[in-house]
This record gives structure tokens, C-alpha cells and sequence, in this order.
């Protein structure tokens, strides 16, 4: 039963506003200017998630659930939006979303209500502390900015008995951490929060998140200078990985980062910065040169100091879990890389995975590429296509008439080219990839068709349609214009994105890489949970034997699962893998699966061996890698199997049996 | 119930788990012992010591000291924490494991080695847990 004014269809007269709310999935991609609109102007303003579209998402979520009453902060939180559309734009072009509509919705709301309908929450001794290391703006404990952190730091269901605080500064952070401790609050600090809204549904959303306390959100450090003389850079705790590549790019320099719209922080102290270019450029400690880390008794350190514990040894094995990092990693100091004028974006295809894995493992040897990965056509049809449908009807003409299971991804100079081009015998070049990117829309609806059929009954499609005389054809029938794909967007939003299709980068494969704006249509509209971790690569069935665990498992909860990317690590010594699970995070029954999957397949992982989970690697991001990666661990006995289960019963709970 | 850190909450400590818990059965027969520091307690912002030993599964000394270390024992773990980490523990709000991985406790001690028993630390923690309900605020 509600217990507050709920937001309604009736009331607001917008019916899909709560529907698109609960699409949302924290993905934070309306915080970085990934297509040049500029930034939420609300958001930018007041820094709390709740002036952002993803944090009205969530709060128009509560105000439905009729569990949180209005605080008169919610008419400035719907007031500071000016309705000037960028959330859609951005939103639609990651997810599809129209968040405007949430926004339109809060406001109507708002206009509702009576000032007899708004709560009053004093200002008590914890955030008055607060506010007096940060000053009067940056701290509170008003519901309707502590609600829009749920989910992406807050788990759901918990009283919002939580603070949040915006610091601008290392010596803040430190006064935060000194207070907490004084006051027996528990603390976590938050970035981006797309990994932490990724555990929220399942069995390890109080595991990750905060049970209560004070949310640290490092939005607000955000130190940046690129020092293109020593190709470093040092980055604040607020910065994410599109704004320090942006940066870079303007030095002709390129960062090792995460996704877009991570913190580059925050990564470097949770999982290393693993990437494509990892053969390249090094993950874990390779990716800093020094950080500026407090700890958790609130002291300042520096990754130089010979007083800091022992920062390069680990133990191994599965028993040494961290939930949490052991520092906040405040500002760190990054290596750049350089940017070659000929590199370029090459696609070997290949219709079985043991083929794609001898080729990365061979490239990854020799140390050819700066970027190199194995795509399973989901990614593939994920990431370049524009609207989940259409990239469902693409992975569809993949699989089913082309025969395109994977794809060997690799960004190169011209040199490696030649060398890819010789071991492949066919690739899949520069100008078919941007074809393929505008004429997405235009392959995928090719489904069903003669044409397909025909192709499908070659005894190699992908050579016949790739390296063959229907190359072209493929290349002229694709409409491969910006005009064209922006046909497939919402009347209102088709000139934008006919003009941001047309911008050189939207199609250029290795601009895509660098920048990795693609990986957020992971997200569309539901959940992407990709556990994984490392393998010594000489042992390649032992590679596929770890692989099919991952497909099976997916099998047996009944859950949308494929491969998501295998990259060569340490000059081709490891390769890491990560395998993708998909699903609705509205259903409880499908976050259960989920989380059924995680635990088994983190078990087995540990069962089978020489495997180096997501556990064995979770907030140990500023070790070597040389300390995380060797050695691999054995895998578990029947007895330390017994005191996994142990571990995990004691963490989740009587969490039902996988 | 009683107040906990209380020299009661030691008596009653004692006795529930003498009566309670099965040395083979619960605490696997275990031999170690736990320093418990327990900083900031309130209303005066004082440390406060635990030691807890067990011997064979038996449990052999159990003090409680405030202001002043535990200087005379040598225990295998030493966990240190705030009085809000030790309070959601002994409240049931978290779990010994999960305070730990979350830092929200330091252990001084093998964290590999206290994992491997945490079903009898558990138990002993449920035990203490079923006899006191008052905390400081």
C-alpha cells in the first residue's frame, strides 16, 4: 500500500515516464558530452545524482513505489531542468531512453502537490560536520538526493539512512574518512556507479554496496592536465575515461581507460584498467606512474612512499576477497600512449571460436596490434548497431545466414596490418567496417530475405561476401549513409543524428576504441553482468573447456549469454576473457538466475583452476600485474570447495543452493 | 539481555556458549584466540578491548578491558574496527566475514587462514549476539 502521493499516469497525464524510469540502468552515459551537446546544464550545476536524468530516473521510480515523501529539495531538483534535450539525445543513442519525458513527469508531479505534502528534514550534527568540510552545498541528508543513489551505491530496500557528500579535494576526502571514523559511520566512496548498479539486482548488491552511512561521490575532483613532454597525465578521482581520452587525443597521446563513462580512478583501484589494449599498453600498476590515495583511517599517501604497506605483493588464492578498496584512490598520475597517423581498424571473421582464439593467440605473440580482441557477433551486432531490434535482427543474419561467430578486432599500423592480412586471408577492412556501422540498419533487415538465403548456402559466406564478387553489391546495397541510419530514431531526433553519423568519428572504428562509447548499448534497456578473468594462454583447451562452462551455465539458468571478448595479455602470455549474461533487472525471478549464475560460475572457475576470477582480482587494481597474474591459482580441493561455501554462506546469507 | 561490553555481557557471554554451543559440533574442536579493539566507543570516545580464546572448541578465557591494551596475550587474530562496525556486527546488521572484506575491520593475522574458520567465528559471534540487545548511541 502507498503511503505518499504516487506519480501516475493519471496524475502526470505521461504514460511511459515511469516505464522508461525503470529501464534505466545507471549506464552514466548523460554525464560525459560523448556527442558534443554539452552537458545536462542541472547536472553540471548542482553535482548530486538527483540533478541528473539517471538520478530523476530513480527518484520518479521511489515517487511511484509511494515509499519516499516529497522534501520541498524535489521542486529544485524538477525545476533545474530546462526540458533542453540532451539526456534524450544521449540516452537514445546508448539505450533508447527518452529521460525527458521522466523529467517532464517530475515536474507535473511536483505541480501537484501542496505544500502540506512536503516533509521537512532537519539539518542533524552528522551533515552539519559534513557541510563544514565541504561547505554548505556539498553534503546532505535530504530523501530525495539520497534516493537517487539507489541502485548505483545504495541497495534497494534499505531505510535511506544515508548521507551524501561531494568533496573537491584529497585533504577533504581525508577530513570525510577522520569524521566517519569518529562518528561509527561506514563510508564508500562512488564514481561512476555502472558496476556498482550492475551487482544492485543480484545476490551481491549488500555485498558491493553500502548498507548505510556516507556515500562519497568524487564527481567533484576533477583535476585534469595532460604533460605531453612525459606522455602522462594526471587525472582526478572525478574524471571519467571519455574526458581524459578527449584530453589526451588533443596531444595526439591515447589513455588505456574503461568504458566511457567510468571513472578512471575508480578503475585503476578496482580492476586494473583490463582492455583491448592491454597487450599494448599493460593493466594493472602498468597503467600508473603515482597515485594520491587515502586511506581508510583518512590518512594521505602517495604510491611513492616508502611508508605505504607493501603496494606489489598479493596473496593468491581464492580466500584473499576484497568487497571494498583498501584506499580511495583520490588523483592519479597515468601513462599516455602514443597515436600513430597510420593506424587502422582491421576484422578477421571467423565462424568457430577454437579458429579466432589460435589468431589472437598468435597476434598477441608476436605483439602485433595496439588493440586486440576476439567479438562474438553479439558484440559486434551490439555495439554498431543503433537500436536494440535492429541489432537483434543483425546478430540474427550473423549467426544464421553469414556464419559470423566471432570476429578478431584488431587496431594497427600499417606495418601489422600487412602481417594480419597475410595470416587471415581475408579481412574485413576500414571501409566495409564503416559501411557496415551506417548500414546496419539495412544488413539487419536483410533477414529472411533470397538474398540471405542464397549466402547461406555457400560453403563459406564470409569469404564469398567479405573477399568475393559480393563485396560489392554488399557494399552499394547497404545505403550506407548517415541520412539513412538517423532514419531509424524517433522523428524528433533524426536530423541530430543524421549531423552526429556524419561527424568522421561515429564511423571510424579506431576512434570508436579509444573513445569506447559503443560498450554502454550493453545496457540498453536491461542488465549486461560479464564475469571473467585470466588464462595462461598455452593452454588452449583448457581455454574452450572454461568457455563452454560459461555457455553452459547460461543454458541452465535460461539466460541470454554469449561471449563477450578474449584479449592477450603480458606479450600473449594470458588471455583474459570476459563472458556476458543478459537480462530484464525489473524481474526478480531473472536477477535469481543471475545470481545462481555468478556463483556457479565463479565456483567452477575456482574448481577447474589455473583461473584468475573476477574475486581474485576484485580492488587489487594498483598491484603489478606480475603479482595478481602469477601464479594462477590450483584449483580448489573438496575441503577448500567446503570452505568457499563457507565464505560465501556467511557473506549472502542462507542464499539458496546453484 | 545485557548492555554490550559490559562485564555482563562477558558472564552471560560465557555461560550462553558453554551451555549453547557444542565444541566438536559448533566450533569444530578449534584452538585460537581473537583480540577484539574497538575504537571510538562512545558516549566518551574510548577504546575498548575483548580477548575471547578457545581451546579445542572449549572456550578457555574470555575478558573485557577498557581504556588500557590487552597486552598479556598473544592472540592468533587481532581485529580492529570502530564501535558502528562492531555495533551492525553484534546487531546482525553485517556479517564478521563481510566487515572484513569491506574494511570496514582490520585483521592483523592470515585473512586467508580467519576465512577458513569463519563458520565457527560466526557461531561464536551468534552466540554473543542472542545475549545482548543495548548499545550505545
Amino acid at each position: 500500500m502507498s503511503r505518499y502521493k504516487v506519480i501516475t499516469v493519471k496524475k502526470t497525464g505521461l504514460d511511459d515516464a515511469v516505464a522508461i524510469a525503470k529501464k534505466g540502468t545507471h549506464c552514466g552515459m548523460c554525464r560525459i558530452d560523448f556527442l558534443g551537446t554539452g552537458l545536462c546544464p542541472s547536472g553540471r550545476k548542482h553535482g548530486y545524482l538527483a540533478y541528473w536524468p539517471q538520478g530523476r530516473m530513480e527518484l520518479v521510480k521511489h515517487l511511484n513505489d509511494g515509499t519516499l515523501k516529497p522534501t520541498k529539495t524535489l521542486i529544485d531538483i524538477a525545476n533545474s531542468c530546462t526540458l533542453c534535450g540532451v539526456c534524450d539525445k544521449q540516452c537514445n543513442f546508448a539505450t533508447q531512453l527518452r529521460p525527458e519525458k521522466v523529467a517532464q513527469a517530475l515536474k507535473d508531479y511536483v505541480n501537484s502537490l501542496d505544500s502540506s505534502e512536503f516533509q521537512n528534514v532537519p539539518e542533524d550534527a552528522i551533515v552539519k560536520g559534513l557541510r563544514a568540510i565541504v561547505g554548505e552545498q556539498w553534503a546532505t541528508n535530504d530523501p530525495m538526493i539520497i534516493a537517487s543513489y539507489v541502485r548505483s551505491i545504495i541497495p534497494p530496500g534499505v531505510p535511506l539512512d544515508f548521507y551524501v557528500v561531494m568533496p573537491e579535494t584529497s585533504e577533504q576526502v581525508s577530513q570525510i574518512i577522520q569524521f566517519a571514523n569518529t562518528h561509527n559511520l561506514p563510508f564508500l566512496p562512488r564514481s561512476g556507479g555502472t558496476a556498482l548498479s550492475v551487482a544492485s539486482p543480484t545476490v551481491l548488491a549488500n555485498a558491493t554496496n553500502l548498507e548505510r552511512g556516507i556515500v562519497i561521490d568524487l564527481l567533484r575532483l576533477k583535476k585534469l592536465k595532460i604533460h605531453p613532454e612525459s606522455s602522462t597525465a594526471v587525472v582526478g578521482a572525478g574524471v571519467t575515461s571519455f574526458e581524459l581520452q578527449k584530453e589526451a587525443y588533443k596531444h595526439r597521446l591515447r589513455a588505456n581507460v574503461a568504458e566511457a563513462g567510468a571513472h578512471v580512478c575508480a578503475n585503476i583501484a578496482t580492476t586494473g584498467i583490463v582492455t583491448t589494449w592491454g597487450n599494448a599498453y599493460g593493466c594493472f600498476a602498468d597503467n600508473f606512474i603515482d597515485l594520491e590515495l587515502v586511506d581508510t583511517d583518512g590518512t594521505i599517501k602517495k604510491h611513492h612512499e616508502l611508508e605505504i604497506s607493501n603496494p606489489y605483493a598479493v596473496d593468491n588464492g581464492f580466500a584473499n576477497i576484497s568487497l571494498s578498496p583498501p584506499y580511495i584512490v583520490t588523483e592519479s598520475t597515468v601513462k599516455l600512449f602514443p597515436v600513430f597517423d597510420d593506424e587502422e581498424a582491421v576484422l578477421v571473421p571467423f565462424d568457430n571460436v577454437e579458429d579466432a582464439l589460435d589468431m589472437v593467440l598468435e597476434l598477441g605473440r608476436r605483439g602485433v596490434g595496439l588493440s586486440l580482441a576476439v567479438l562474438s557477433y553479439k558484440y559486434l551486432a551490439e555495439f554498431i548497431c543503433p537500436t536494440r531490434q535492429i541489432a537483434t535482427d543483425f546478430e540474427d543474419v550473423c549467426k544464421n545466414y553469414l556464419k559470423l561467430r566471432y570476429v578478431l578486432d584488431v587496431v594497427c599500423k600499417k606495418e601489422d596490418k600487412k602481417i594480419v592480412e597475410d595470416i587471415a586471408g581475408y579481412t574485413i577492412d576500414q571501409d566495409m567496417l564503416k559501411n557496415l556501422i551506417l548500414g546496419s540498419p539495412k544488413l539487419a533487415s536483410l533477414k529472411n530475405s533470397e538474398f540471405m538465403k542464397i549466402l547461406s548456402e555457400e560453403k563459406d559466406p564470409l569469404r564469398v561476401i567479405f573477399a568475393g564478387p559480393m563485396k560489392k553489391h554488399l557494399e552499394q546495397g547497404l545505403d550506407a549513409t548517415p541520412a539513412n541510419i538517423a532514419k531509424v530514431y524517433d522523428a524528433d531526433l533524426q536530423d541530430f543524428f543524421k549531423k552526429i553519423y556524419a561527424k568522421p568519428e561515429f564511423s571510424n572504428v579506431v576512434w570508436l576504441h579509444a573513445f569506447r562509447i559503443l560498450p554502454s548499448r550493453l545496457m540498453r534497456q536491461r542488465m549486461a553482468m560479464g564475469p571473467g578473468g585470466a588464462v595462461w594462454a598455452g593452454d588452449k583447451n583448457h581455454i574452450l573447456k572454461w568457455i563452454k562452462m560459461f555457455s553452459d551455465v547460461g543454458d541452465k539458468h535460461h539466460l541470454e549469454h554469449a561471449l563477450g571478448f578474449i584479449s592477450p595479455l603480458d606479450h600473449g602470455k594470458f588471455i583474459y576473457i570476459e563472458y556476458d549474461y543478459f537480462y530484464d533487472h525489473n524481474d526478480p525471478n531473472a536477477a535469481g538466475r543471475i545470481s545462481a549464475t555468478l556463483l556457479e560460475t565463479t565456483e567452477k572457475s575456482l574448481v577447474l583452476g589455473n583461473i584468475f576470477t573476477l574475486i581474485n582480482y576484485l580492488f587489487k587494481g594498483i598491484y603489478r600485474k606480475e603479482h595478481v597474474l602469477y601464479p594462477l591459482p590450483k584449483g580448489l580441493t573438496p575441503e577448500e570447495d567446503t570452505i568457499f561455501r563457507d565464505v560465501l554462506h556467511s557473506l549472502l546469507g542462507d542464499y539458496e543452493e546453484w | 539481555m545485557v548492555k554490550f561490553l559490559s562485564e555482563e555481557w562477558i558472564e552471560y557471554g560465557k555461560s550462553y556458549i558453554h551451555k549453547n554451543l557444542d565444541p566438536a559440533k559448533d566450533l569444530g574442536n578449534l584452538t585460537t584466540s581473537v583480540l577484539g579493539v574497538i575504537e571510538h566507543v562512545p558516549p566518551h570516545d574510548t577504546v575498548t578491548n575483548f580477548y575471547l580464546e578457545l581451546q579445542d572448541g572449549h572456550l578457555s578465557d574470555f575478558i573485557l578491558r577498557a581504556g588500557d591494551a590487552i597486552i598479556e596475550k598473544q592472540p592468533v587474530y587481532v581485529i580492529t574496527g570502530n564501535y558502528g562496525a562492531y555495533r551492525d556486527i553484534f546487531e546482525g546488521r553485517t556479517g564478521t566475514a563481510m566487515a572484513l572484506l569491506k574494511n570496514r575491520i582490520k585483521l592483523k593475522g592470515s585473512k586467508i587462514e580467519a576465512l577458513k574458520i569463519i563458520k565457527q567465528l560466526d557461531g561464536l559471534i551468534d552466540a554473543l549476539r542472542k545475549v545482548t540487545d543495548e548499545f550505545e548511541e
